[in-house]
Parts: structure tokens; C-alpha cells; sequence
């Protein structure tokens, strides 16, 4: 009885408070880097988080309202994590000439054509079977 | 205590440029919420403005990122954050796993044909073309790929980082011009193609195509790192 008053206030602080639930995020990353480094598997500790999340949902072990609003605050967020990366330029000054305006042309003619040949692919995939699903439907 | 001597303490270097990059990264959203350029973006905006800053106070790479390493050590608990999304979109997911894969490979190799072309086109060579090659995934994959296929994995982050930044505009671009029908296929794309900073926008632009674009750079990262070898026998 003792154990069940506590938590309760515990398990609803939990679906209410944001701040709590990216601790949660927090400790599930943790626990993703301690097994990469346990295994030596070459596996980012957040990966093997998000895998060990995954495979909690599924199993019915934890709530998604749970982690929800923390999750959704970090992606919405998420780009102010890259911003210091980005500065890791300053290293590299002999990119700042002619090599870098060849790189910075590379890279943009090559994302194109890879954003392009993914959507293309997987959106005339989509097509075929949409018509192939309403064609079956119809027989 | 002197005002110079205080601005050596580490402590206060880190403060000082924690606090200068979660503001101007406020002030450069704001910036993009009123005028919406793909020029404006936030992670182009924020970090020129604090490059600028630095190369002005002569602080290092070393230095700045001392004190700002916590926000990108952030990144890990955001990556687990996607778990949400994915386990949200499962029945989806589910249903289209096989369009995603073709996606996935397409744009894989999509990326590696066309930089190595690219490279050699424009007189880029050694290991500089090899350290291009493993782009379009996130960075820890990138590393590892590029390490392993003769590149230098430093510059490969830098060129990942820039990758991330180009596509998340490019994008958009693409998105406007292309007539896509599936919402599978607009997360897709900044999945393979922008990986980490072009899910960040993917997921801005709609739910669906943020889960979609969170699982496939996962996937792709994994992919790739598979891969690794078979692209070693493909440049021999």
C-alpha cells in the first residue's frame, strides 16, 4: 500500500513532466552506450537506445505518453545540437578556397540527385502497388 | 580578479559560448519563421554568426567546442527520441517496408556513384575523394565507413555535418518541384539525403514524414556500414 502511494505521484509525473521525460531519454542512451561498449559493437550508444525503446513500446513494457512530450520537445529541437558541429570548419581552413567551392558544388549536385533518385524510387513504387492493390480489389 | 583573466576561466568560456550559440540558433528561427529563404536557415545562419564571433575573438575550434560539446552530446538522447515516432507510424511502416528499402538502396548508391564521379570530374582525388564518399548517413556511420575505405573519418564529419546542412535546403527545393504522392517518398528523401539535420526538417515539415525520415537514416547508417567492403571491391 505504502509502495503504491508513491508511485503513483512518481508514474504521474512522469506522463506530465517534460523535463522527466527527457531524463528517461537521457537514461536510455546511457544504457545504449554502456551495452556498445560492453559488446564492441560499432553502434552509436543513441541507436541502440532508440532499438532498446522500440523494442519496450512493443512488448507493452513502457508507455509511449511516457517519453512523448520530451521526444517531441528534443526533435523540434533538434538542429541547435548541430549548430557547434558545424564549426568544426574552423579547422580546416583550406576549405574556405577554390577546393571548398568544389566540395560545396559536389555536395549539392550530389544530394540532389540522391534526394531525387530516393523520392522518385520509392514514390513510383508507391504508385505501382496503390494500382496493383485497387486492381486486386476489383477482382 | 582581472576582466581578461576571467574570460580565460574555462568555465566562463563555456557559458559564454553555450549561451551565444543557444541564442543566436533562437534568433536565427525566429529570423527563418518571419522570412522563410532557404538561405536563412537556422543551421546556416547560427553557425556563420558564430564562426564570424570567433575568428574575431580569435578562439579556437578546441576552445569552442570545450564548452558547447555537451549540446551536441544531446544528439544521442534525440536519436532515441525518434523511437516515438517510428513506434507511432508501425502500422505503416509495416505495410511499406519494401518501398523504403528500395528507397534506401537507390539513394545509397545514388550517393556514392555521383560523388565519386563528381570528385573525379572536378580533379578531387586520394584520400580527399574517399573521405567524400560516405556522406549521405549520420555521423558516427560516416566515420566508420570512411575509416575503413582509406578516408580521413575528421573530414568526412565535416563533410557529413555540410551535407546535413546543404540538404536540409536542398530538400525543400526538391520537395517543391518534384510531384510526389506518398508521404513515404518526401521522408524518404531527407532521410537518405540529409540524414540527421534533414530529419530535423523533415520532422518540422509533418509527423508521418519525420518517423519515416528518422527510421530510414537509422537504416541507412546500418546499411552502409554493411556495405562498407563491397564499396571497397567497387572502386578497385
Amino acid at each position: 500500500m505504502m509502495q503504491r502511494n508513491i508511485l503513483i505521484p512518481a508514474h504521474r509525473l512522469l506522463r506530465r513532466n517534460r523535463l522527466v521525460q527527457i531524463g528517461l531519454l537521457g537514461a536510455f542512451w546511457a544504457a545504449g552506450e554502456a551495452l556498445a561498449r560492453a559488446t564492441g559493437l560499432p553502434l552509436p550508444g543513441g541507436i541502440i537506445g532508440m532499438a532498446l525503446a522500440l523494442v519496450l513500446f512493443l512488448a507493452g513494457g513502457l508507455k509511449v505518453a511516457s517519453m512523448k512530450r520530451g521526444a517531441n520537445w528534443m526533435l523540434a529541437e533538434m538542429l541547435l545540437f548541430f549548430v557547434p558541429a558545424v564549426l568544426a570548419l574552423l579547422d580546416h581552413r583550406e576549405l574556405f578556397g577554390m577546393l571548398g567551392l568544389k566540395i560545396f558544388a559536389l555536395i549539392i549536385v550530389s544530394t540532389t540527385a540522391v534526394m531525387c533518385v530516393t523520392a522518385l524510387t520509392v514514390d513510383l513504387c508507391y504508385r505501382w502497388t496503390e494500382r496493383h492493390d485497387a486492381r486486386r480489389a476489383v477482382a | 580578479m582581472t576582466l581578461a583573466a576571467l574570460w580565460r576561466e574555462p568555465l566562463v568560456q563555456a557559458a559564454v559560448w553555450s549561451l551565444a550559440t543557444i541564442l543566436l540558433y533562437l534568433l536565427a528561427k525566429r529570423v527563418h519563421l518571419r522570412w522563410p529563404r532557404w538561405w536563412l536557415m537556422p543551421l546556416a545562419v547560427a553557425p556563420a554568426l558564430l564562426m564570424i564571433a570567433a575568428l574575431a575573438l580569435n578562439v579556437s575550434y578546441r576552445d569552442y567546442i570545450r564548452g558547447t560539446h555537451w549540446l551536441v552530446a544531446l544528439l544521442g538522447p534525440a536519436t532515441v527520441a525518434f523511437a516515438v515516432p517510428i513506434y507511432e507510424q508501425r502500422a505503416l511502416i509495416r505495410r511499406r517496408w519494401p518501398l523504403l528499402l528500395a528507397g534506401m538502396i537507390a539513394g545509397s548508391l545514388t550517393a556514392v556513384a555521383t560523388s565519386w564521379a563528381l570528385a573525379y570530374l572536378l580533379g578531387i582525388d586520394g584520400e580527399l575523394r574517399l573521405s567524400l564518399l560516405p556522406r549521405s548517413m549520420s555521423t558516427p556511420f560516416a566515420m566508420e565507413v570512411s575509416g575503413e575505405i582509406g578516408g580521413i573519418p575528421d573530414l568526412t564529419a565535416v563533410f557529413v555535418v555540410l551535407t546535413g546542412i546543404i540538404g536540409a535546403a536542398v530538400g525543400d527545393i526538391v520537395l517543391a518541384r518534384l510531384p510526389l504522392r506518398s508521404t513515404l517518398a518526401k521522408g524518404a528523401l531527407f532521410g537518405v539525403g540529409a540524414h540527421g539535420a534533414g530529419t530535423a526538417r523533415a520532422h518540422q515539415i509533418g509527423r508521418e514524414e519525420g518517423a519515416i525520415a528518422g527510421l530510414v537514416m537509422v537504416l541507412v547508417g546500418l546499411m552502409n556500414v554493411a556495405l562498407a567492403p563491397l564499396i571497397i571491391q567497387f572502386m578497385k
